[in-house]
């Protein structure tokens, strides 16, 4: 049963309309409407009888309230009580210039200083909330971004309004001035840094991990049984993280507003290992124009070689390194999960019936299978190298080192000194730790104040062996009486300040100190 | 690395450049190897080489031994950084250097 309210109701009145309201029920209702559309004002009076109408319908609901009435029923704390909907402003986005297109629904720019991001679920109220929480919480620690101040209907659908000033995408100005791609990339980096620097309290908002560990799940089932296995498990291996992400962090969702960068489309907004991160963002650059080209300027809005190239430079800037290899590593993790996504939300949307597809996932799934067999985790660290111990990876791992050190004040002798070090033990483990098969070592270098101190550590997984076991060479011999032997970590000894070495959980630990 | 060879009868001069390292060392010592036949006089001339590890120390070592048979062997232009490398192995005792 719905019933309309009308005009003003006070204290003149309200008696009389309670009495009219109870003479149309007869207790056999099983729901009670209020229909307020054309209701202009209501006092305390007609509160009343709303709460005497909720004793006897409980599940009452107030629908189609405008803003002035739903002041009073907010201020009054009734929105806790009853279910009230407010009446919500009709928008038509025909012929409105679509300007981001995400997960959950698409951004359309109304007017100039306005955009409605429209629901692709008709049920979408508790998705618009969502959103408009996790927009007010990013606000509150520190993220600058756009929240919206109304909500609106549109079509079957709801849509929230935000107001972005004059804004232009990043994929606008990327498309329009290829030229600004670096400064695209400082300040899409430094966004990024801080949403991932910005820690949030334990259940405000989803962990990625647990997401990330459904889609390995039901990727397993069109994997062979090892490799299933293994994501799983490596996803699994990735500890909760209570930093934020963004979830959806691409090009389109940067907007330049006068002189300052926002992050809008929150509703993905969790937490998580930047990994989850980095992962996503693949796909939007990479990854999900990899079979088919042409599907990136139609995602993204410009030219997908440039893409390729802002994702090489972003990638570099948040790492804080050129090293190739470091790169090449942390991109290869990230694939592992983007890949996953992709398979599966191309599965779930019936890819496997067509012909594209099949071509599709097929790709995807054997980049990821290859993947799986080359890497044994999905962390990374920025101080960490990991990388197959064989000799001609050694001018990588001095070149990593050697970038490390050119961020402090090292001087080239001792540059050349820990470079020494570095070759000495790294060789090694490529000549010594898994012959004859092959395997991976981590290279760490950290850096320490008071005093200034450099360490160099070395993990590998091979045969255990302590290098400062191996007895010095006599270098007080004549050139005739020497060995050649031992002269490698007898020099690192000579040159290092400290070396300790450690063995645990079958892995050969060596961390060399140098004092600057 | 590049290694600048060369000769002048009996005296050969060779100047790598760049670094001897475990991947380069053994360009060095197959240079040497081509070359060593009948000189007398053997010098390494450091003044481009940036950088040394065990790997080039083995091979001036191994140089070292044969010249003690047929000859004299010397160091020349070494810069501080290397010298120190010599010094720490002991090697500053066992070779020539100008």
């Amino acid at each position: 049963m719905s019933i309309k309210l009308t005009g003003r109701i006070d204290s003149n009145n309200a008696a009389a309309l309670e009495k009219e309201i109870y003479a149309k029920l007869d207790g056999s209702e099983n729901e009670l409407i209020l229909d307020m559309e054309e209701l202009e004002y209501i006092s305390s009076a007609g509160l009343r009888v709303i709460l005497r109408l909720k004793k006897d319908y409980p599940d009452i609901r107030i629908i189609n309230v405008n803003s002035d009435v739903y002041e009073i029923l907010e201020m009054t704390g009734f929105t806790e009580i009853v279910n009230v909907e407010k009446a919500y402003r009709t928008v038509s986005v025909e012929g409105c210039e679509e300007i981001g297109r995400g997960a959950n629904g698409t951004i359309y720019r109304i007017d100039r200083d306005n955009v409605v991001k429209v629901y692709n679920d008709s049920g979408a109220l508790e998705d618009i909330m969502h959103e408009r929480e996790v927009a007010k919480l990013a606000l509150i620690l520190g993220i600058p971004t756009a929240i919206s101040y109304d909500v609106v209907k549109v079509g079957d659908s709801y849509g929230s309004v935000f107001e972005l000033l004059n804004a232009r995408s990043f994929s606008q100005i990327l498309d329009a001035e290829p030229e600004k791609l670096d400064w695209c990339v400082k300040e899409y980096v430094d966004m990024m840094k801080k949403i991932h620097s910005t820690e949030v309290p334990d259940g405000k908002l989803p962990d990625m991990r647990e997401t990330a560990l459904d889609w390995a799940k039901f990727v397993v089932d069109y994997l062979p049984e090892e490799a299933g296995k293994k994501l799983v498990s490596l996803v699994e291996a990735i500890p909760y993280d209570n930093h934020m992400i963004h979830g959806d962090y691409h090009t389109k969702n940067l907007e330049m507003t006068g002189d300052e960068v926002l992050i809008i489309d929150m509703d993905t907004l969790a937490v998580g290992h930047p990994i989850f991160e980095l992962a996503s963002i693949y796909n939007a650059l990479i990854g999900y124009s990899e079979y088919d080209h042409d599907v990136f300027r139609q995602f993204q809005g410009f030219d997908r070689e440039l893409g390729i190239e802002f994702w090489k430079r972003s990638l570099a800037a948040y790492l804080d390194t050129t090293c190739e290899a470091k790169l090449r590593e942390v991109e290869d993790k990230a694939r592992i999960i983007g890949y996953t996504r992709m398979i599966r939300r191309s599965i779930r949307r019936k890819g496997l019936e067509t012909e594209k597809g099949r071509a599709e996932i097929e790709l995807w799934k054997s980049e990821l299978l290859e993947l799986l067999e080359n890497n044994d985790t999905l962390l990374f660290s920025i101080s960490e190298l990991d990388i197959e111990a064989n000799k001609e990876n050694l001018m990588i791992v001095q070149d990593f080192v050697e970038e490390k050190l050119s961020k402090i004040d090292c001087s080239p002798k001792i540059a050349m000194q820990i470079n020494l070090a570095v070759e000495e033990i790294f060789v090694n483990i490529a000549s010594y730790a898994y012959a004859p098969v092959k395997g991976n070592a981590t290279v760490r270098v950290e850096v320490f104040d008071d005093p200034l101190s450099v360490t160099i550590t070395f993990i590998d997984h091979g045969v255990q062996y302590d290098p400062l076991s191996k007895e010095d060479p006599d270098v007080t011999l004549s050139a005739e009486e020497r060995g050649i032997g031992g002269l490698g970590i007898f020099m690192t000894k000579q040159i290092m300040d400290d070396i300790v070495y450690e063995y645990a959980d079958g892995a050969n630990t060596l961390t060399l100190k140098k004092n600057l | 690395m590049v290694i600048f060879k060369n000769t002048d009868n009996e005296k050969l001069t060779l100047a790598p450049e760049g670094r001897v390292d475990t991947i380069t060392a053994p360009e060095l010592e197959k240079a040497l190897k081509d070359s060593l036949d009948g000189i007398e006089a053997l010098v390494f001339d450091f003044s481009k080489l940036e950088y040394i590890s065990s790997a080039g120390l083995r091979v001036l070592l191994a140089a070292q031994k044969l010249m003690n048979k047929q000859g004299t062997m010397k160091i020349v232009n070494v810069s501080d950084a290397i010298m120190e490398v010599f010094e720490v192995t002991g090697f500053s005792d066992i070779l020539t250097i100008e």
